[in-house]
């Protein structure tokens, strides 16, 4: 599972691996139903064209948390083509909760690290 | 600007010329680089739709769609075994548990016999025999009428035929050559828990062969259904 980021043209993948579902755990929550390509571009626009998810790592990802129970999916027809749409189930919800907090306290840490003097502690 | 029906068909057979098969992935795929051209459409009008495909197949990175394929591939035979897993537990419960316990005291019987008379072991290596090859027949007919009928392939589909025609000639032979070796040791015939462990696990691969070929398939369409919201859709 890998994003890649293009920032001055420097990669900084490494700190997003593992991060990519998180960030589709809570699209789905914020925004409802959503489907591959959509996902792809609200993260562009709201990282504002930093952050791009790579197409060959967004659908496995898509894949495996609907195995894991943790999205829905359905179809439609829409113009002359089918879409698949990905929804947030309630365990699904919960994961998003965990994985947030999991994140709030890497972020807290690493800040302790690389700032100790702004620590209050 | 959209696409056309004769783009979106170009779009399908761009995904089997690169190791799409399955009809379930196509759509998806379809769907995600039609969005994309349409969207390079919006900002560059003449851009041909060969020119705008390529752009797009080419951020699915080297190795194209091949990771998408695979990766689906490791998750539904993930769902597969669950399945079957699922399946098995229902011989743990009423009523079917009636026939797993019928079916493994039965066998206890049957190994005592053939310790004793080797006649009883031929025949039950003889029809086992036969079952393979009638079960044989009816795969290879089923899959050729398949194949021929040039119906749109869904990955898990496959997965379940694949399984259904292939196990259930492994298990029997391997465990019938296995009585018939673990008969002349004596410990066999003087271990009565012995014999019953092995009928019961036999059995239980029984069970799991046939859930594998018979119960499985014959609740295909269901499982479909819940795999592939689109199934009902094309």
């Amino acid at each position: 599972m890998y994003i890649y980021i293009r920032t001055l043209g420097m990669s900084t993948s490494q700190l997003y691996r593992g991060s990519l579902t998180t960030i589709i755990l809570k699209l789905l929550e914020e925004n409802g139903e959503m489907y591959g390509y959509e996902i792809t571009q609200r993260v562009k626009e709201l990282t504002q064209g930093d952050l791009e998810i790579k197409e060959g790592a967004l659908y496995p990802s898509l894949h495996k948390m609907e195995a894991a129970g943790y999205l829905t999916v359905t179809a439609k027809k829409v113009d002359n083509r089918v879409r698949k749409y990905y929804d947030i189930t309630p365990a699904g919800k919960e994961e998003t909760v965990n994985r947030l907090a999991e994140l709030d306290e890497f972020l807290a840490n690493m800040q302790r690290i690389i700032n100790p003097k702004l620590s209050f502690e | 600007m959209k696409l056309n029906d004769s783009q979106i068909e170009d779009l399908y057979a761009f995904t089997r010329k690169h190791y799409v098969e399955y009809y379930d992935l196509q759509t998806e795929l379809v769907d995600h680089l039609a969005n994309a051209i349409e969207d390079q459409w919006e900002l560059k009008p003449h851009l041909s739709f060969e020119d705008a495909l390529q752009i797009e197949f080419k951020k699915f990175g080297v190795f194209g769609f091949m990771e998408v394929v695979e990766e689906r591939q490791k998750v539904l035979s993930k769902k597969y075994s669950k399945l079957i897993w699922k399946h098995l537990k229902e011989y743990f419960k009423l009523p079917k548990i009636i026939l797993l316990i019928s079916l493994t005291v039965g066998l206890y019987y049957l190994i005592e016999l053939a310790i004793v008379d080797r006649s009883v072991l031929t025949i039950l290596l003889a029809l086992s025999l036969i079952a393979y090859v009638v079960d044989a027949i009816i795969h290879i007919k089923i899959n050729k009428a398949k194949k021929n009928s040039g119906e749109k392939k869904w990955m898990f589909e496959e997965i379940i035929r694949q399984y259904g025609s292939g196990l259930w000639l492994f298990f029997v032979p391997i465990q019938g050559i296995n009585i018939l070796n673990l008969s002349g040791v004596d410990f066999v015939e003087n271990s009565p828990v012995f014999i019953a462990v092995f009928s019961f696990v036999f059995v239980l691969l029984l069970m799991t062969c046939y859930i594998i070929q018979f119960e499985i398939p014959k609740k295909a369409e269901q499982y479909l259904e819940e795999t592939y919201p689109e199934y009902k859709l094309v």
